[in-house]
């Protein structure tokens, strides 16, 4: 029983990784422009399905494909903001129905395209099981969570060190300040989106190479997503990975000790808990003064 | 330096502002007074870009920016305050005050960061996340760092020493006196304090119901019977 709970614990840390991916694209895109990008978990299942094209095609390794994933995900991910930024009244609303109409769309694009059939990596280096003491897990799964701790490394970096980066964080905490620091808000938004794109596309060729992916995966996708960055809290990338790392952790021993019926029901249950019991997150900012 | 020719705001049904003009010079310090209510926030609100005005014009530096949007207003040297501060909590002092440069004034200065953090006593406080561990009066202090790093030529200050303690009150405007010579500035300053307006500003405009009801030294505004009605509600009082 305990090798299968370390087990748990351990592909449950690896999945984790790829949710807190798809988690900081979400949470990006919300704290510049304050809107639900419904249409994320699209944007990497478009992204996934490019991992297969370039597989299937040409024999390449899946990673190959980030950056034909990226040049999809990048434009869709611009024509997403322009639309966005069309909306005048009740611009988070409005948004929300509009992003959810933009996943619906691209979910039956990727079925017209590729039919329904489920679809994942067949690298045999990358299927190929390696063990780490009493655990096993793909070389898929490794190398993915390797790239999604170095993306969130870059994000870090980005946010932390370039002006853009910083713009985005001064956009997040007070727009109207920002403004009369003369930031454009609207390249910072567009900015935001791009590296939201960036970060959908390497998520959704990680989920290609460690699960299995078909064309109604999105929503789930994007579901996850909120959920991490509820529980993480706002303006946090350490919080969205170890919220991610916690809900990748909590369906895996759900699946362990319970039944796989109960896994999406678990993490819901962990969005009740924290939006009642810790509305600011577990990893959110406290109250401020002044 | 700043021109306002017959500006009107109006939200909804309510005019806010009704044909406000007045005009100022470079170097000026303008103290702009009235009872609650009587527009001058969103006077700034309107100069600074946050409120369309519905009719008239804002000339600044000869060039009309009644339809710039508030960043294009920043980087032509407009700087604001506002009552409430408002850092950018999720950076450092520093940092406001380098993306508040970059952005601002299109270009990164280290040494004239240095120079500000200095000059508004926040050097101790440089690597502090900005909204978490900050005091009011730094917080005030940050506020108008923030304004001086964009390169101001006119500073808009909306009730800055508003909850500040006498002595500290003091402080302030003599500090706000030092950057009006250090640096060169217009100043607009919006304050209920008379004896403030009255030390610190060479002129005085008064707007009560959104209209400019006097304009003049300070001394002259305090003792025209309009604005001792505006305060007290009667001429004689």
């Amino acid at each position: 029983m305990l090798e299968l709970l370390q087990q748990s614990l351990f592909s449950g840390l690896l999945v984790g990784s790829v949710y807190a991916l798809v988690a900081l694209g979400i949470a990006l895109t919300f704290g510049a422009m304050k809107i639900i990008n419904l249409a994320h978990g699209e944007l990497v299942l478009l992204a996934a399905y490019m991992a297969y094209v370039i597989e299937s095609r040409t024999g390449w390794n899946p990673y190959a494909a980030i950056p034909l994933a990226f040049a999809l995900t990048g434009i869709v991910s611009v024509v997403i903001y322009l639309l966005i930024e069309r909306i005048r009244e009740h611009r988070e609303l409005n948004s929300l129905i509009l992003t959810f109409a933009i996943g619906i769309i691209l979910t039956n694009a990727i079925l017209l395209v590729f039919a329904s059939d489920v679809r994942s990596t067949g690298s045999p280096f990358l299927q190929d099981a390696v063990s780490f003491g009493p655990v096993y897990a793909m070389k898929g799964e490794i190398t993915a969570f390797i790239i999604s701790l170095a993306v969130m490394a870059g994000l870090w970096w980005w946010l932390k060190n370039s002006w853009y980066g910083r713009a985005v964080r001064a956009v997040s905490s007070n727009r109207d300040a920002a403004k009369l620091m003369g930031i454009d808000p609207r390249r910072v938004e567009l900015a935001a989106f791009i590296v939201a794109g960036i970060l959908a596309s390497v998520a959704g060729v990680a989920l290609y190479t460690m699960s299995v992916v078909q064309p109604a995966l999105g929503p789930g996708l994007t579901i996850k997503a909120f959920i991490v960055a509820v529980l993480a809290g706002v303006g946090s990338i350490p919080g969205v990975f170890c919220a991610a790392l916690l809900l990748g952790v909590t369906e895996a021993m759900t699946v362990t000790l319970a039944s796989s019926a109960l896994q999406e029901l678990v993490g819901m249950v962990l969005f009740l808990l924290v939006l009642f019991f810790m509305p600011n997150g577990l990893f959110g900012a406290r109250a401020r003064r002044g | 330096m700043l021109r306002l020719e017959d500006v009107t705001v109006r939200f909804g049904g309510l005019t806010a502002l009704k044909d406000v003009s007045f005009a100022m010079g470079a170097g000026e310090i303008l103290g702009l007074v009235g009872p609650n209510g009587a527009g001058k926030t969103t006077l700034f609100n309107t100069i600074s870009g946050l409120v369309r005005p519905k009719t008239g014009r804002i000339l600044f530096a000869e060039r009309e920016i009644g339809r710039l949007p508030l960043h294009a207003r920043a980087r032509l040297g407009l700087g604001r305050t506002f009552q409430i501060p408002q850092p950018m909590h999720h950076l450092t002092v520093r940092e406001n005050l380098t993306v508040a440069q970059v952005f601002g004034a299109g270009k990164a200065d280290t040494a004239r960061v240095d120079e500000i953090l200095e000059v508004m006593e926040l050097g101790q406080h440089a690597e502090r996340n900005a909204a978490t561990e900050l005091a009011l009066q730094e917080l005030k202090r940050l506020e108008i760092a923030k304004a001086l790093a964009t390169n101001p030529k006119l500073l808009l200050l909306d009730e800055v020493l508003a909850g500040l303690e006498s002595n500290a009150k003091r402080r302030f405007v003599d500090k706000l006196r030092e950057l009006h010579e250090r640096y060169k500035l217009a100043i607009v300053i919006v304050e209920h304090d008379i004896e403030t307006i009255s030390t610190l500003c060479s002129r005085a405009v008064v707007l009560n119901f959104g209209q400019m009801i006097a304009d003049g030294t300070p001394a002259e505004v305090f003792r025209n019977p309009a604005v001792v009605e505006s305060y007290t509600g009667a001429a004689d009082a």
